[in-house]
């Protein structure tokens, strides 16, 4: 016995020795997790890696987007044409110093390369114009147009503006389509929303034909002041939709509108989208005066009154004669004058912001509680003088410029307008630091730009955040529910997984993308918005790969030896679920997460393509994609509308689906410690 | 690296000229990592109805040697390097590819490790049978069916015809590697390679196979090249035995010789590493400790060198020929060993108990799998 | 086989009836019917709009109308079982179109879907023998030039939309070659740049299973095995390597058909086609509840049934697949 003992025992420490020496040679295989193993694999795979490495910059770069110095997306420069990208060596047009002398006389005029409207200007969609279609005059080729110069003259007189004429071929033969455009700015809105006081100012109405057989009506009324300034003109909108009522006295007075309240309202839809209402008081059978029209983008009437006036008005003139319109509460709204002081540095933010992207003396409207806007133009020769100092309240720069021209600064109140870009911290922080670094500098047009004058550059990276935002949280939906039916599925078994995968099956065989059509336009009918709409109902469609691929990863892994030896060796059930299940489970998720972020951002680029995705001003890269087939025409190819966005797309999902092919090779345990 | 040419070595059994010669062959692969050396300087004979054994690791090149008598090996990555193979008067690696596909199939066939997977899942057994009959003898229609049925019979399908409908997945391994020896021996081929015919096998299937492929060997007079890592299968089947290491034929020998007197380190490290019948049940087996060197990275010498217990100084520096031994009229053994002499001197007379006298049943041995018997695994701590 | 129809036709039954319940439903409770942004009606004539539609019907039995075959009017339940023919989508009939005034959707539907099917079928015939040459001569060029620039050009398919590469296509082949016109439809010439754009997504897709389908069988023991047997290189290929390894491609055709169907959606509007697309998405906008339905269940019996005979395909190429367990 005894000898059989040390013989044992002598062979066991040689066993020992060998023990440790193929320890040692294994150690590099299994002394690294699964997750250390992959990495070390995907660093590897130089494609992937790449890909990885450009995502992370890309990602970085749309979340510090407002740190960098480039324009607005949204701010406008009114041309006909895109412009073609400004090579970095080229003069930078949008610095003051290489401003046509021309255009720099116009400062707020139509060309005016400083008044782009602030932060949120979507000033497009205030565009007015006359749609001429005439015969094709004797003599006269497709390549001859011209413009009636007397409708031009017409629309100038009428809105104090010089329009700016397209003219083409009318879809029928032998017709010429003109139109005469004339542009607002957010100058112009604010101005006709201001009242001062008890004030009122007169208001001529003034009724247009437009060819499409719609009313379009315009305001227009004369600012008092010393002298007096220009007339301005705003068009109320078009009377052929959604208005039925009243008919008022006599000419040029003559308008359809709701009359409640003694308020006269109007209500019109431009583009199709906005909807736009106008109130205005009625004070008398035979004259109107406007007062405090507001222009409310959405469907409500503004209610709130009280907050903006408070804002505005000083403490001493609590009450106005302007209209108090239903539902006023007082106490929803903590800003009395008094409180305004903590605003101080939001303002200051915002009015930091505006001078970046509006140039000197340019117009700037704030988003207050992402509800309220409140604009400040200037419009006198002293505008230099009145420029909100970054650090200075709005309110006192209000008042110091009432005080010097009466009338000439103005102050108002717009609506939030929806879909407006509304900074939270985060992104105010950013907009501080791209005011410390770059002060008022920005990037010329260095991938040109769109046909409404949107710098490209800048509507790709702001559009990334969206693009990118969208997707992700759509493809965490999907996860959040496929992974939990899955398991469930999977882990039950028998009887119950048999239903939850006839189920999928059954929802597999329903052509999603027609029922999330009618969906979205359904709920966006309800009131529902469209991109939470947009991000349930991507849930809803990716949900059933993902629950079939963890259903049958949790199936297969469930009957495993590895599970059954871990069981055999005493491992607790919650051992075996994370040690052993979850990794399992959770690499062939992450593989399929990268294969499905790209497939839902080709989604929502379908979507914005079909109207139905992400709406303007907001920008996403499926809207630039669409931009780029409408810049396509015979004449011209704005190849730059077309190819930025599509590389700027294109380079993205291409990387996410080599990383989505690295990793599935990094984490494939099957390939485990090889190259 | 120094060659010795081989010599002629008489088969024993069944005599006669060599069908197949193959003299020299150098294989290597080129990839990323660098040429991988596998097949270094191979050289054998084998004559009709012989059966020659070539044992050896993972790796080692056996297999490779057989996909390059076959003209298998993928160019690029492959690069046959040096020598030739000799059939019917003929360089086989000269042959243009037309004519090498005559040869193949036809008069050289093989036979695959995995039946699972060496049929095509896709295609009836009959249609993947038929083919062969098509490109060699032109066969067609219902007398090629015929003769496959014939042939599906031959190595003991039951129900030959109906099989020819069958898909591999509706058969079991065992039939599979039926259908995939009577697919190798339809045309009646002179040499039938045979790359570890039965390692994905149950053992009691794997000595129907063996049995079979010696009944038909019987029959046919067919050469057979049997390749294995398993020391029982050649010891079963073989008439001589070629033991490769790291790319290299290392011994030659008669079977009954080879496991009586191995006269190399490596075979005798081989043969320790066997459990065999009559040894004492406490009595641990030995393996081989280290690791086959990277054929990408070759040391010079001999390779086994750093592995082997009788290492001298001399061994790594020169590599050592394939010398004869005990020359009495013509060579039956060599070894690739400078120590051959104290090899002998020290060697123990291995037990033979468990060799077949005659042609044994080789299922009637105990199965022995070099492969992973040599592999340090956890069995030995 | 035919159980294996009926199992399948079970549960499209399952899936019709969801699908019809939950949408008409759903389109019920929009606010705003579809005649509401019309110029204010007099009360007598939207009545008799919406008594011609059945809208002044309860919902359930404007849903048995619609679900047919049951002859409903005013009366009650079954009426007075006189005049009309039985109709309800179990007829084929689906319903008046809302906007189209004198249209019925399935007449609407009659006229279009040729046209969509046209323009799937040569998109699919496109992306097939791209997709499949492509693959397979990559595979066998494995490493090559040629199989670089497929390979290149195949993610750069499936990375964008296709209303994009439409553009690329418009630019290349309208403007700067002038070779094929803008938009339309009519003639054959018309039909190959929507094809193109509306195939090219697939065939990159077709075009990487492909590839790595072939490689796959291609390091498979059988294939050396054929090899072995002596088979010259071009059968290896046809016989024993090509139909393993477009199997992966044979059920990608399911979900291919369905993404050309919706791909479609955009292609029609984009290339101006007067198909069931066009129909679909401006029927949504415009709030045409009966055409949009139709289309939804059009296309759910068109995805339903390829689906199921993609399956019945991919059984008789692969022997191992039983239907009994599809």
């Amino acid at each position: 016995m005894l000898g059989l003992g040390r013989r044992a025992s002598s062979h066991f420490a040689k066993d020992e020795a060998k023990l440790a020496a193929l320890l040692s040679d294994a150690k590099r295989f299994k002394g690294e997790s699964l997750w250390q193993d992959a990495w070390r694999r995907l660093k590897r795979n130089r494609g992937a890696f790449l890909s990885l490495l450009f995502l992370i910059f890309f990602m970085g770069l749309s979340l510090i987007a407002p740190v960098l110095p480039v324009p607005s997306p949204m701010a406008l420069d009114l041309v006909a044409e895109p412009q073609p990208p400004n090579w970095p060596w080229e003069a930078n047009p949008r610095l003051a110093e290489n401003l046509d002398p021309a255009r720099k006389a116009k400062r707020f005029g139509l060309y005016s390369t400083e008044a782009k409207g602030a932060f949120a200007d979507n000033g497009w969609q205030h565009r007015s114009f006359i749609d001429l279609v005439r015969p094709m005059a004797p003599g006269e080729t497709e390549d001859t147009l011209q413009p009636a110069a007397e409708v031009s003259a017409f629309v100038q007189e009428i809105s104090g503006r010089k329009p700016i004429v397209y003219v083409k071929p009318g879809e029928e033969p032998g017709t010429v389509l003109e139109r005469h455009a004339v542009v607002y700015q957010s100058s112009d809105r604010s101005r006709i929303r201001y009242v001062k006081g008890e004030q009122q100012i007169p208001v001529r109405l003034t009724q247009m034909l437009t060819s499409a057989g719609t009313t379009a009506i315009y305001a227009e009324w004369l600012l008092p002041g010393e002298p007096p300034l220009t007339e301005a003109v705003e068009e109320l909108g078009y009377t052929n939709e959604g208005v039925v009522g009243v008919t008022l006295p006599e000419d040029p007075t003559e308008l359809t509108g709701t009359v409640e309240n003694d308020r006269l309202h109007l209500a019109s839809r431009l583009d199709g989208k906005l909807e736009r209402r106008f109130s205005i008081a009625l004070k008398g059978a035979d004259t109107f005066t406007l007062e405090g029209a507001r222009v409310a983008w959405g469907d409500e009437w503004p209610t709130d009154d009280e907050a903006w006036r408070n804002l505005l008005e000083p403490p001493a003139e609590p009450e106005s004669a302007m209209d108090v319109e239903s539902g006023t509460e007082p106490g929803d709204e903590p800003e009395d004058p008094t409180a305004a002081e903590p605003e101080e540095p939001t303002l200051e933010e915002f009015l930091a912001l505006a001078r970046l992207w509006t140039g000197e003396g340019g117009s700037l409207q704030l988003v207050k509680n992402g509800k309220r806007s409140v604009a400040f133009s200037e419009r006198t020769a002293t505008a230099q003088e009145f420029l909100p100092e970054p650090g200075l309240g709005l309110r006192a720069k209000a008042e110091e410029a009432l005080e010097a021209g009466g009338l000439v600064a103005t102050l108002a109140s717009v609506d939030h307008i929806e879909g407006t870009w509304d900074l939270n911290w985060f992104d105010r922080q950013l907009v501080k630091g791209r005011a410390a670094l770059f002060g008022s500098w920005q990037t010329g047009p260095l991938l040109g730009t769109d046909g409404k004058g949107r710098d490209l550059l800048s509507r790709i990276v702001w559009g990334s955040r969206i693009s990118i935002q969208a997707s992700l949280i759509a493809t965490l939906f999907s996860l959040i529910i496929g992974v939990t039916y899955g398991a469930f599925s999977g882990l039950m078994g028998g009887r119950i997984d048999n239903l939850m995968m006839r189920i999928v099956d059954v929802l597999y065989a329903v052509p999603f993308i027609f029922v999330v059509i009618f969906l979205l336009t359904m709920l966006s009918e309800m009131g529902v918005d469209r991109m939470k709409v947009f991000y349930v109902v991507i849930g809803a469609i990716y949900w059933l790969t993902m629950a079939r691929v963890v259903r049958g990863q949790v199936l297969s892994l469930k009957n495993q030896e590895f599970v059954e030896s871990a069981k055999v060796l005493g491992a607790s059930t919650s051992r075996i679920l994370f040690v052993h299940l979850v990794p399992n489970v959770l690499s062939i998720v992450i593989v399929y997460m990268t294969l499905t972020i790209p497939q839902i951002m080709l989604f929502e680029a379908f979507l914005s393509f079909l109207g139905l995705g992400v709406e303007a001003p907001q920008v996403s890269w499926g809207l630039l994609a669409t931009d780029g087939t409408e810049a396509i025409s015979a004449i011209k190819v704005f190849w730059w509308v077309v190819l930025f966005p599509a590389l700027a797309m294109g380079a993205t999902l291409l990387s996410l689906s080599i990383l989505g092919d690295g990793l599935r090779d990094a984490l494939d345990p099957k390939l485990r410690g090889k190259d | 690296m120094e060659t010795q040419p081989t010599q002629a070595a008489p088969a024993v059994h069944a005599g006669g000229p060599a069908v197949l010669e193959v003299n020299h062959l150098g294989i290597r692969f080129d990839t990323h990592q660098g040429s991988v050396r596998a097949v270094r300087d191979v050289s054998f004979k084998l004559a009709a109805g012989e059966t020659l054994g070539i044992v050896g690791e993972s790796g080692s090149g056996k297999s490779v040697t057989s996909l390059g008598i076959m003209g298998l090996i993928p160019q690029p990555p492959g690069v046959i390097e040096s020598g030739e193979v000799l059939f019917d008067e003929q360089d086989l690696l000269k042959l243009k590819p037309r004519q090498m596909r005559k040869i193949r199939g036809g008069q050289v066939s093989m036979i695959f490790q995995d039946p699972m997977t060496s049929l095509n899942p896709l295609l009836t057994v009959g249609r993947q049978l038929t083919e062969v009959l098509a490109i060699h003898e032109g066969l067609r229609g219902r007398k090629a069916r015929a003769r496959c049925a014939a042939g599906l019979g031959e190595v003991g399908l039951p129900n030959p015809e109906a099989r020819l409908d069958s898909y591999p997945h509706e058969l079991s391994g065992g039939m599979r590697q039926r259908v995939m020896i009577a697919m190798g021996l339809i045309c009646n081929p002179k040499v039938l390679i045979a790359d570890e015919p039965t390692t994905a096998l149950d053992v009691t299937i794997q000595a129907q196979i063996l049995e079979l492929m010696q009944k038909l060997q019987r029959e046919h007079g067919t050469a057979i090249l049997l390749i294995t890592h398993d020391l029982g299968v050649v010891a079963g089947m073989s008439d001589r035995i070629q033991v490769m290491y790291a790319g290299r034929v290392v011994e030659k020998a008669p079977v009954v010789e080879l496991f009586g007197e191995p006269l190399h380190p490596y075979t005798r490290g081989l043969l320790t590493s066997v459990p065999t019948l009559t040894g004492s049940p406490d009595e641990r087996l030995t393996a081989i400790d280290g690791q086959p060197p990277d054929l990408a990275d070759l040391p010079p010498g001999c390779s086994f060198a750093e592995r082997c217990a009788f290492v001298r100084d001399n061994c790594r520096v020169s590599s050592p020929p394939l010398d004869a031994i005990r020359g009495e009229g013509e060579a039956t053994r060599f070894s690739a060993c400078f120590e051959v002499d104290r090899l002998d001197a020290h060697g123990a007379a291995r037990d033979l108990s468990f060799l077949p006298a005659a042609q044994t049943p080789a299922g009637h041995v105990p199965t022995l799998n070099t492969e992973r018997d040599i592999q340090p695994s956890e069995d030995d701590a | 086989m035919l159980p294996f129809l009926f199992r399948r036709l079970r549960w499209f039954a399952i899936t019709l009836f969801c699908v019809v319940t939950i949408s008409f439903f759903l389109m019920r409770q929009v606010p705003g019917g579809p005649f509401d942004s019309e110029r204010s009606l007099a009360p007598e004539i939207e009545a008799n709009i919406k008594a011609k539609y059945n809208l002044d019907w309860p919902q359930w039995k404007q849903y048995l109308q619609y679900v047919g075959p049951i002859n409903l009017d005013d009366d009650g339940l079954f009426g007075d079982r006189s005049g009309k023919p039985l109709g309800g989508i179990l007829t084929g009939d689906l319903g008046p179109s809302f906007k189209y005034r004198d249209y019925t959707v399935r007449g609407v539907l009659s006229e279009s879907l040729p046209i969509s099917i046209a323009l799937g079928s040569v998109a699919m015939f496109f992306a097939l023998t791209l997709g499949l040459s492509a693959g397979v001569f990559s595979a066998l060029r494995r490493g090559s030039g040629f199989d670089l620039i497929a390979r290149v050009g195949a993610t750069i398919g499936i990375a964008l939309p296709n209303f994009v590469i439409a553009g690329f296509l418009i630019i290349v082949f309208s403007f700067q070659l002038e070779a094929l016109p803008v938009a339309g439809w009519g003639s054959a010439n018309k039909l190959v740049l929507p094809a193109l754009a509306l195939g090219a997504p697939f065939a990159a897709y077709i075009a990487r299973l492909t590839r790595t389908g072939m490689l796959e069988v291609l390091s498979q023991d059988h294939i050396r095995t054929a090899r072995a047997k002596g088979l010259p290189e071009w059968l290896v290929l046809t016989r024993h390597a090509i139909k393993g390894g477009i199997l992966p491609v044979v059920s990608y055709l399911g979900p291919a058909t369905a993404g050309i169907l919706t791909g479609s959606l955009v292609i029609e509007k984009l290339f101006a086609i007067p198909g069931t697309g066009m129909h679909f998405i401006e029927s949504a906008l415009n709030r045409d509840y009966t055409m949009a339905m139709g289309v939804t269940i059009l296309y759910t019996v068109l995805v339903y049934s390829l689906n199921t005979m993609v399956d019945l395909a991919y059984t008789l190429l692969d022997p191992r697949i039983k239907l009994e367990e599809a």
